[in-house]
């Protein structure tokens, strides 16, 4: 455990932005999509991924000295999926109308590239502390790409955004937005949006390092 | 080698059973709540569908409304069909003879938003209250005139026929087996 | 004849108009990495085909024997009726699927040697691919969700969605294969290289896909067309499929 690498602040900020899960990574995809249909939905999805990822790299990161190389696998999955349905039973008792709107999605994330990637990278090898800022980062990135997604497409889509009405009257709602080619478009435009924006960002780093 | 399996397999048993704990205090705790919501959604939509009712017995695939005083009020049939995207599942109130329809509610559907999705409205569900069910109701596209004239929702004349198809069908049956003494 | 027309509503259904990645938005991650070239597309493809449909098998006989409410041999062990098991439901599914990938690919490798040579290399990626767990999780939905017994899906209904389902991943993920090989040679503004230009892509064929939408229920009118003429005037619009439920919940 003598390894060096970013300190436990410098891993929260990289989940956020730098290393974000989904623009950086591509990471998670399906929920990212599916889900993204409004604003309710995202953060209830993001809320369940954030409640796993944490509570599987704290647990990983416990048990890590104890693991065996060829069963961690089996391990980080078996406490993903307990995770997954702890979270979609409690989104059944006290979201019902959200878990019938998730349906699939919510068990869905126990194959979610995310988690059992963060398990494997991080929580294996880092203790505690750094294991649960590492998701806590993850997660919040996770949250904010999904936000920007559902934001998009919610707003175009419905003229609303959680379900308030933001768009003046008579706004002809974009329907394809709320359907599934909507999903894939705004994804890969915002995907560009990212790449030109850490471009930009990088030539500037560049340029100032050389004056 | 036994021995062995043992010393490499021990964390993850001992995991197992940790879960296990975990699941079945989760499911101890949460189950009935999670039953009481599936029995809400249907059983909360019963006093809208049938006018009186406040409460339901389900016997035989259908929903008996009764009234406070526990007299018969009417029918809940609960119908299923293919709509324009995906399933439709819908609430069919009846009234104590099965004679006129009542309401309508949409459980389930996952028809065009914006255009499909419209038959989860209420006004255009409204519609479907107070027609008689001795004769087929039918869509049309304009205002509607005649008795049993639904007007479609603009743009989605596929998923209005789908509820009345399933209106008619349901409807339909349910009479004849209450005339056959099937209930 | 009727249940025929299901099963081919159901594929149909699975295959193209609900198409897994392109409506569903499951099996995502091989359908961005391997789609590079047609040759792999179509191997992974039939890897993800061979394996749903095993996985498919398993967890159908798991969810209906032990699992559901009211499951058969739960019940005989327990000897009480209300034992419900359903809680283990994704946990269950999820070894299912692992184990049955390294079975699968055990088997091939020992005893076919050039099926395992085209796509023995991905197998091993499938395990965390969402379009297998989907595939249970829908059985799941259909088994031990449904309130009514006679709309619950048999095996036979299982398998036909799970590998009609691997079929559309497949025909999606080669399509989007051959368009990527075309692209390479097309100028693509540098900040939309990769993920970005073929998620745009993925757009326009999920535009091109919800074509199909609406094309089972004409089906369905056409294939039960003749149960309909059949029915009494009584009902004009009484669909077999339906009324089923009726016969056997009264």
């Amino acid at each position: 455990m003598t390894e060096k690498g970013p300190t436990p602040l410098e891993r929260f900020i990289n989940g956020i932005l730098p290393e974000n899960p989904v623009y950086r990574q591509v990471l998670g995809m399906c929920p990212t999509l599916a889900v993204t249909n409004g604003m309710k939905a995202a953060m209830t999805m993001a809320a369940a991924v954030a409640f796993v990822l944490v509570c599987a790299n704290i647990l990983t990161s416990l048990i890590r000295n104890l693991l065996k190389p060829h069963l961690r696998i089996l391990v980080f999955t078996l406490t993903i999926a307990t995770f997954v349905t702890v979270a979609d039973r409690i989104i059944a008792a006290y979201m019902y109308d959200m878990s019938k709107q998730l349906g699939p999605y919510i068990p869905l994330i126990i194959v979610n590239c995310i988690i059992i990637c963060r398990c494997e990278v991080c929580a294996s090898k880092q203790n505690v502390l750094t294991a649960a800022t590492d998701a806590l980062g993850q997660s919040l990135g996770f949250a904010l790409a999904l936000a920007s997604i559902a934001s998009v497409r919610e707003i175009l889509g419905s003229g609303s955004w959680f379900g308030i009405e933001v768009m003046p009257a008579g706004w002809p709602d974009w329907v394809v937005m709320v359907l599934p080619p909507g999903a894939f478009l705004t994804l890969g435009l915002l995907l560009g949006a990212a790449n030109w924006i850490g471009e930009l960002a990088a030539r500037r780093r560049t340029t100032q390092g050389v004056a | 080698m036994k021995d062995n399996y043992l010393k490499q397999a021990w964390l993850v048993l001992l995991l197992a059973l940790c879960f296990g704990g975990v699941l079945a205090g989760v499911e101890h705790s949460l189950k009935g709540r999670i039953d009481e919501n599936k029995k809400a959604d249907t059983l909360g939509q019963i006093p809208n569908l049938v006018p009186g009712a406040v409460s339901a017995s389900f016997s035989n695939g259908v929903y008996r409304a009764v009234t406070q005083n526990g007299d018969h009020a009417g029918w809940v049939l609960l119908v299923t069909g293919q709509g324009f995207a995906d399933k439709v599942e819908l609430l069919l109130g009846l009234n104590a003879d099965a004679s006129q329809i009542t309401g309508v509610y949409i459980l389930d559907q996952k028809e065009t938003p914006g255009l499909g999705n419209k038959i989860v409205e209420d006004e255009w569900r409204a519609q479907f209250a107070g027609k008689s069910t001795q004769q087929p109701l039918e869509i049309v596209k304009r205002k509607a005139e005649k008795d049993n004239e639904i007007e479609a929702v603009t743009g989605a004349t596929i998923s209005s026929e789908t509820v009345k198809d399933m209106v008619n069908r349901a409807a339909a049956d349910f009479r004849r087996q209450l005339a056959s003494g099937g209930f | 004849m009727e249940y025929l027309s299901t099963l081919i509503l159901i594929a149909l259904s699975a295959a193209l108009i609900n198409n897994f990645v392109l409506h569903y938005f499951v099996g995502i991650c091989p359908f961005i990495g391997v789609s590079r070239r047609v040759d792999m597309a179509f191997g992974m493809g039939c890897a993800v085909t061979f394996v749903i449909s095993i996985a498919a098998l398993l967890s159908w006989l798991l969810t209906y024997y032990v699992l559901r409410e009211g499951a058969p041999l739960t019940v005989v062990l327990t000897r009480d009726p209300t034992v419900d098991l359903s809680i283990l439901n994704y946990i269950v599914y999820i070894f299912v699927i692992a184990s049955s990938v390294q079975f699968v690919e055990m088997y091939v490798r020992k005893y076919f040697k050039p099926l395992y040579k085209a796509f023995g290399v991905f197998l091993p990626l499938i395990t965390t691919n969402c379009a297998i767990l989907f595939a249970c999780l829908e059985i799941m939905k259909h088994v031990s969700g449904v309130s009514d017994p006679a709309q619950m899906w048999g095996v036979l209904e299982s398998l036909v969605m799970a590998a009609s389902g691997g079929i559309g991943f497949t025909i999606a993920i080669v399509i989007m294969a051959g368009i990527r090989e075309e692209l390479d040679h097309c100028d693509v503004p540098k900040v939309l290289r990769g993920a970005g230009i073929t998620l745009i892509t993925a757009g326009i064929l999920a535009l091109a896909f919800m074509g199909f939408t609406g094309v089972d229920r004409g089906l369905q009118k056409v294939l039960q067309g003749r149960d309909k003429a059949a029915e009494s005037a009584e009902a004009p619009d009484a669909s077999a499929q339906t009324s089923r439920n009726w016969e056997t919940g009264i």
